[in-house]
Protein backbone atom coordinates (compact mmCIF):
# COMPACT_ATOMS: atom_id res chain seq x y z
CA UNK A 1 0.00 0.00 0.00
CA UNK A 2 2.64 2.80 0.91
CA UNK A 3 5.87 3.07 -1.01
CA UNK A 4 9.24 2.41 0.38
CA UNK A 5 10.52 4.92 2.97
CA UNK A 6 14.08 6.85 1.98
CA UNK A 7 16.79 4.67 2.15
CA UNK A 8 18.18 4.91 5.53
CA UNK A 9 21.46 6.15 5.27
CA UNK A 10 19.52 9.75 4.87
CA UNK A 11 18.75 10.25 8.09
CA UNK A 12 17.58 13.76 9.28
CA UNK A 13 19.41 14.25 12.64
CA UNK A 14 18.24 17.31 14.99
CA UNK A 15 18.49 17.54 18.27
CA UNK A 16 18.54 14.07 19.59
CA UNK A 17 16.35 12.56 17.32
CA UNK A 18 16.81 11.28 14.01
CA UNK A 19 14.15 11.13 11.43
CA UNK A 20 13.78 9.08 8.63
CA UNK A 21 10.96 10.82 7.24
CA UNK A 22 11.27 14.18 6.04
CA UNK A 23 7.80 15.56 6.11
CA UNK A 24 6.69 17.17 9.36
CA UNK A 25 2.85 17.69 9.69
CA UNK A 26 0.27 19.51 11.88
CA UNK A 27 -2.65 18.73 13.58
CA UNK A 28 -4.68 21.61 12.69
CA UNK A 29 -8.01 22.01 10.88
CA UNK A 30 -8.66 18.28 10.14
CA UNK A 31 -12.57 17.82 9.72
CA UNK A 32 -12.19 15.02 12.44
CA UNK A 33 -9.78 12.85 14.49
CA UNK A 34 -9.93 9.91 12.39
CA UNK A 35 -9.33 11.79 9.19
CA UNK A 36 -5.95 13.00 11.29
CA UNK A 37 -4.61 10.06 12.30
CA UNK A 38 -5.56 8.40 8.98
CA UNK A 39 -3.53 11.35 6.91
CA UNK A 40 -0.80 11.32 9.35
CA UNK A 41 -0.18 7.55 9.39
CA UNK A 42 0.10 7.78 5.53
CA UNK A 43 2.37 10.78 4.96
CA UNK A 44 4.70 9.07 7.27
CA UNK A 45 5.73 11.71 9.42
CA UNK A 46 7.50 11.07 12.71
CA UNK A 47 7.24 14.96 13.83
CA UNK A 48 3.78 16.48 14.42
CA UNK A 49 3.05 20.06 15.83
CA UNK A 50 0.43 20.21 18.77
CA UNK A 51 -1.31 23.71 20.50
CA UNK A 52 -1.98 24.41 23.73
CA UNK A 53 -5.11 25.78 25.25
CA UNK A 54 -6.38 27.33 28.39
CA UNK A 55 -9.36 24.80 29.17
CA UNK A 56 -12.74 25.66 28.79
CA UNK A 57 -14.44 24.40 31.57
CA UNK A 58 -17.94 24.08 30.50
CA UNK A 59 -16.50 22.71 26.85
CA UNK A 60 -14.23 20.25 26.87
CA UNK A 61 -12.09 19.49 23.75
CA UNK A 62 -11.18 16.48 22.60
CA UNK A 63 -7.83 14.08 23.45
CA UNK A 64 -5.91 14.25 20.25
CA UNK A 65 -3.34 13.51 22.29
CA UNK A 66 -3.46 9.71 22.60
CA UNK A 67 -4.16 8.15 18.88
CA UNK A 68 -0.73 10.61 18.42
CA UNK A 69 0.99 8.83 21.05
CA UNK A 70 -0.16 5.15 19.92
CA UNK A 71 1.28 6.08 16.34
CA UNK A 72 4.60 6.61 18.08
CA UNK A 73 4.52 10.52 17.02
CA UNK A 74 6.86 13.02 18.38
CA UNK A 75 5.19 15.80 19.38
CA UNK A 76 6.60 19.26 18.69
CA UNK A 77 4.37 21.48 20.42
CA UNK A 78 4.21 25.51 19.38
CA UNK A 79 3.41 28.60 21.02
CA UNK A 80 0.99 29.71 18.95
CA UNK A 81 -0.86 32.31 20.86
CA UNK A 82 2.19 34.23 22.28
CA UNK A 83 2.83 37.90 20.80
CA UNK A 84 5.81 38.39 22.71
CA UNK A 85 8.85 36.37 24.11
CA UNK A 86 7.67 36.29 27.57
CA UNK A 87 4.82 35.02 26.77
CA UNK A 88 6.32 32.18 24.55
CA UNK A 89 8.39 31.27 27.40
CA UNK A 90 5.60 31.03 29.18
CA UNK A 91 4.02 28.52 26.76
CA UNK A 92 6.91 26.69 26.26
CA UNK A 93 7.62 25.78 29.84
CA UNK A 94 3.45 25.05 29.96
CA UNK A 95 4.38 22.54 26.57
CA UNK A 96 7.13 21.21 28.52
CA UNK A 97 4.82 19.98 31.54
CA UNK A 98 2.05 19.18 29.24
CA UNK A 99 3.57 16.89 26.32
CA UNK A 100 6.68 15.97 28.97
CA UNK A 101 8.75 17.01 26.08
CA UNK A 102 11.99 19.69 25.61
CA UNK A 103 10.95 20.34 22.07
CA UNK A 104 9.64 24.14 21.17
CA UNK A 105 8.16 25.30 17.95
CA UNK A 106 8.79 28.85 18.80
CA UNK A 107 6.23 31.36 16.85
CA UNK A 108 5.65 34.53 18.31
CA UNK A 109 3.16 36.15 15.51
CA UNK A 110 1.20 38.94 17.20
CA UNK A 111 -0.77 40.30 14.21
CA UNK A 112 -3.76 38.02 13.74
CA UNK A 113 -4.36 38.66 9.71
CA UNK A 114 -1.11 37.86 8.85
CA UNK A 115 0.80 35.73 11.90
CA UNK A 116 4.09 36.90 10.64
CA UNK A 117 6.61 36.01 13.09
CA UNK A 118 8.30 38.83 15.05
CA UNK A 119 11.87 38.34 14.61
CA UNK A 120 12.88 40.53 18.17
CA UNK A 121 10.80 39.13 20.04
CA UNK A 122 11.56 35.41 18.63
CA UNK A 123 15.15 35.83 18.97
CA UNK A 124 15.01 37.36 22.75
CA UNK A 125 12.57 34.02 23.44
CA UNK A 126 15.59 31.42 21.58
CA UNK A 127 18.16 32.72 23.47
CA UNK A 128 16.65 32.18 26.84
CA UNK A 129 14.91 29.15 25.83
CA UNK A 130 18.02 27.36 24.33
CA UNK A 131 19.61 28.37 27.70
CA UNK A 132 16.78 26.90 29.60
CA UNK A 133 17.86 23.17 27.80
CA UNK A 134 14.57 23.65 25.29
CA UNK A 135 15.63 22.30 21.44
CA UNK A 136 13.96 25.43 20.18
CA UNK A 137 12.46 25.73 16.39
CA UNK A 138 11.97 28.69 15.43
CA UNK A 139 8.75 30.06 12.80
CA UNK A 140 10.82 33.10 11.58
CA UNK A 141 10.55 35.53 8.41
CA UNK A 142 12.91 33.57 5.49
CA UNK A 143 14.93 36.37 6.77
CA UNK A 144 18.99 34.91 6.09
CA UNK A 145 20.64 37.57 8.71
CA UNK A 146 17.81 36.39 11.48
CA UNK A 147 18.09 32.57 10.98
CA UNK A 148 22.27 33.05 11.36
CA UNK A 149 21.46 35.25 14.70
CA UNK A 150 19.14 32.68 15.81
CA UNK A 151 22.05 29.45 14.58
CA UNK A 152 23.95 31.57 17.07
CA UNK A 153 21.77 31.82 19.58
CA UNK A 154 21.52 27.95 19.74
CA UNK A 155 18.39 26.79 18.24
CA UNK A 156 18.29 23.35 16.66
CA UNK A 157 17.13 23.89 13.64
CA UNK A 158 14.95 27.25 11.66
CA UNK A 159 12.13 27.35 10.53
CA UNK A 160 11.67 29.88 7.43
CA UNK A 161 8.30 30.81 5.72
CA UNK A 162 7.41 30.49 2.30
CA UNK A 163 3.94 32.35 2.56
CA UNK A 164 1.83 33.48 5.02
CA UNK A 165 0.52 30.57 7.47
CA UNK A 166 -2.34 28.62 5.66
CA UNK A 167 -2.16 30.79 2.29
CA UNK A 168 -0.83 27.83 0.53
CA UNK A 169 0.44 29.75 -2.20
CA UNK A 170 4.14 28.23 -2.53
CA UNK A 171 7.10 29.44 -1.64
CA UNK A 172 7.29 33.60 -2.85
CA UNK A 173 10.39 33.81 -0.22
CA UNK A 174 12.50 31.12 -2.43
CA UNK A 175 15.68 33.66 -3.07
CA UNK A 176 16.05 34.20 0.31
CA UNK A 177 15.30 30.53 1.53
CA UNK A 178 18.20 29.82 -1.05
CA UNK A 179 20.28 32.04 0.73
CA UNK A 180 19.32 30.43 4.38
CA UNK A 181 19.65 27.25 3.06
CA UNK A 182 23.88 28.14 1.52
CA UNK A 183 24.36 29.84 4.61
CA UNK A 184 22.53 27.22 7.40
CA UNK A 185 25.22 24.67 9.79
CA UNK A 186 21.65 23.24 11.09
CA UNK A 187 18.80 22.23 8.88
CA UNK A 188 16.36 24.44 7.69
CA UNK A 189 12.60 23.52 7.52
CA UNK A 190 10.53 25.30 5.52
CA UNK A 191 7.64 26.02 7.20
CA UNK A 192 4.45 27.86 5.82
CA UNK A 193 2.90 28.56 3.06
CA UNK A 194 3.41 25.33 1.36
CA UNK A 195 0.20 24.80 -0.53
CA UNK A 196 1.03 21.91 -2.59
CA UNK A 197 3.05 18.99 -3.27
CA UNK A 198 5.10 20.58 -6.30
CA UNK A 199 5.71 23.63 -3.81
CA UNK A 200 7.29 20.53 -1.06
CA UNK A 201 9.36 18.91 -3.87
CA UNK A 202 11.07 22.42 -4.83
CA UNK A 203 12.30 23.05 -1.40
CA UNK A 204 13.47 19.62 -1.33
CA UNK A 205 15.36 19.74 -4.44
CA UNK A 206 16.93 23.26 -3.10
CA UNK A 207 18.27 21.08 -0.04
CA UNK A 208 15.84 21.93 2.55
CA UNK A 209 15.86 19.15 5.37
CA UNK A 210 12.69 19.09 5.52
CA UNK A 211 9.14 20.82 5.37
CA UNK A 212 6.28 21.28 7.66
CA UNK A 213 2.65 21.41 6.28
CA UNK A 214 -0.51 21.25 7.87
CA UNK A 215 -3.49 23.45 5.87
CA UNK A 216 -2.67 21.78 2.36
CA UNK A 217 -3.36 18.48 3.68
CA UNK A 218 -6.11 18.89 6.10
CA UNK A 219 -8.32 21.04 4.12
CA UNK A 220 -7.61 18.91 0.87
CA UNK A 221 -10.60 17.59 -0.90
CA UNK A 222 -9.16 14.12 0.56
CA UNK A 223 -6.69 14.68 3.26
CA UNK A 224 -5.20 10.97 3.49
CA UNK A 225 -4.89 10.68 -0.60
CA UNK A 226 -3.18 14.18 -0.56
CA UNK A 227 -0.95 13.21 2.31
CA UNK A 228 0.46 10.52 0.59
CA UNK A 229 1.04 12.89 -2.38
CA UNK A 230 2.83 15.29 -0.03
CA UNK A 231 4.97 12.28 1.47
CA UNK A 232 6.23 10.91 -2.36
CA UNK A 233 6.92 14.60 -3.40
CA UNK A 234 8.73 15.04 -0.32
CA UNK A 235 10.96 12.18 -1.26
CA UNK A 236 11.21 12.96 -4.67
CA UNK A 237 12.60 16.60 -4.38
CA UNK A 238 15.00 14.70 -1.54
CA UNK A 239 16.67 12.28 -3.99
CA UNK A 240 16.50 14.38 -6.57
CA UNK A 241 18.85 16.93 -4.24
CA UNK A 242 20.55 14.04 -3.15
CA UNK A 243 21.05 12.87 -7.27
CA UNK A 244 22.33 16.41 -8.47
CA UNK A 245 20.52 18.64 -10.13
CA UNK A 246 21.39 19.82 -14.05
CA UNK A 247 22.26 22.93 -14.21
CA UNK A 248 20.13 25.72 -15.78
CA UNK A 249 21.77 27.07 -19.51
CA UNK A 250 19.87 29.75 -21.61
CA UNK A 251 20.79 28.19 -25.22
CA UNK A 252 19.47 24.81 -26.14
CA UNK A 253 22.43 22.13 -25.64
CA UNK A 254 20.79 18.79 -27.91
CA UNK A 255 19.61 16.04 -26.35
CA UNK A 256 20.52 13.75 -29.71
CA UNK A 257 23.29 13.70 -31.86
CA UNK A 258 23.07 16.45 -34.61
CA UNK A 259 23.79 14.45 -37.45
CA UNK A 260 23.59 15.86 -41.24
CA UNK A 261 21.94 12.95 -43.01
CA UNK A 262 18.93 14.65 -43.76
CA UNK A 263 20.79 17.27 -45.59
CA UNK A 264 22.49 14.73 -47.79
CA UNK A 265 21.96 13.86 -51.17
CA UNK B 1 -24.34 26.25 55.84
CA UNK B 2 -21.81 27.02 58.36
CA UNK B 3 -20.51 23.43 58.85
CA UNK B 4 -19.47 22.63 55.00
CA UNK B 5 -17.29 26.09 55.03
CA UNK B 6 -14.18 24.15 57.09
CA UNK B 7 -14.63 21.44 54.99
CA UNK B 8 -14.91 23.35 51.57
CA UNK B 9 -12.62 26.52 50.29
CA UNK B 10 -13.13 28.39 46.93
CA UNK B 11 -10.48 28.42 44.24
CA UNK B 12 -10.53 30.35 40.94
CA UNK B 13 -9.62 27.89 37.59
CA UNK B 14 -9.20 29.61 34.08
CA UNK B 15 -11.66 32.65 36.02
CA UNK B 16 -14.38 30.42 37.10
CA UNK B 17 -15.17 30.26 41.02
CA UNK B 18 -14.90 26.54 42.14
CA UNK B 19 -15.60 25.61 45.72
CA UNK B 20 -12.98 21.92 46.44
CA UNK B 21 -13.09 20.16 49.37
CA UNK B 22 -9.68 21.44 51.59
CA UNK B 23 -6.24 20.66 51.54
CA UNK B 24 -6.57 18.60 47.88
CA UNK B 25 -4.23 18.52 45.68
CA UNK B 26 -3.70 19.09 41.91
CA UNK B 27 -4.08 15.74 41.38
CA UNK B 28 -7.78 15.44 42.71
CA UNK B 29 -8.52 18.95 41.30
CA UNK B 30 -8.60 16.98 37.92
CA UNK B 31 -9.41 14.24 38.53
CA UNK B 32 -12.53 16.19 39.89
CA UNK B 33 -12.64 18.16 36.49
CA UNK B 34 -12.86 15.27 34.44
CA UNK B 35 -9.69 16.32 32.89
CA UNK B 36 -6.94 14.05 31.31
CA UNK B 37 -3.27 13.94 33.40
CA UNK B 38 -1.52 13.74 29.90
CA UNK B 39 -1.07 16.53 27.64
CA UNK B 40 -2.36 19.26 30.70
CA UNK B 41 -0.35 21.68 32.16
CA UNK B 42 -1.31 23.77 35.70
CA UNK B 43 0.20 27.20 36.83
CA UNK B 44 -0.87 28.12 40.10
CA UNK B 45 -0.62 32.11 40.64
CA UNK B 46 1.27 32.46 37.63
CA UNK B 47 3.74 29.69 38.39
CA UNK B 48 3.75 26.12 36.94
CA UNK B 49 4.05 23.16 39.05
CA UNK B 50 5.92 20.42 37.08
CA UNK B 51 3.68 17.47 37.02
CA UNK B 52 5.99 15.09 39.55
CA UNK B 53 4.68 17.36 42.28
CA UNK B 54 1.32 17.49 41.40
CA UNK B 55 0.12 14.41 44.06
CA UNK B 56 1.78 16.28 46.62
CA UNK B 57 0.64 20.16 46.01
CA UNK B 58 -1.81 20.97 48.46
CA UNK B 59 -3.69 24.02 47.03
CA UNK B 60 -5.01 26.95 49.39
CA UNK B 61 -8.35 29.12 49.20
CA UNK B 62 -8.31 31.99 46.10
CA UNK B 63 -5.42 30.02 44.68
CA UNK B 64 -5.90 30.86 41.02
CA UNK B 65 -5.35 28.02 38.70
CA UNK B 66 -4.56 27.99 35.28
CA UNK B 67 -4.94 24.92 33.48
CA UNK B 68 -3.69 24.28 29.94
CA UNK B 69 -4.44 21.33 27.32
CA UNK B 70 -3.02 19.91 24.46
CA UNK B 71 -4.91 20.50 21.11
CA UNK B 72 -4.52 20.57 17.35
CA UNK B 73 -2.46 23.04 15.79
CA UNK B 74 0.11 23.75 12.75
Amino acid sequence: MLFNKMPSNDPLVIADKTFTSRLFTGTGKFNDQQTMVAALQVSQSELVTMALKRVDLQRKDDDILAPLIKQGMNLLPNTSGARNAREAIFAAQLAREALQTNWVKLEIHPDPKYLLPDPIETLKAAEALANDGFVVLPYVHADPVLCKHLEAAGCAAVMPLGAPIGSNKGLKTIDFLEIIIEQANIPVIVDAGIGSPSHAALAMEMGAAAVLVNTAMAVAGDPVAMSEAFAKAVQAGRQAYLAGLAGQVNHAVASSPLTAFLQVG
Amino acid sequence: MPGMRTNQMNIVVNEQVIAIPAGSNIEQLLERLESPLKGSAVAVNQNIVSRSTWAEYILNEGDQISLFQAIAGG
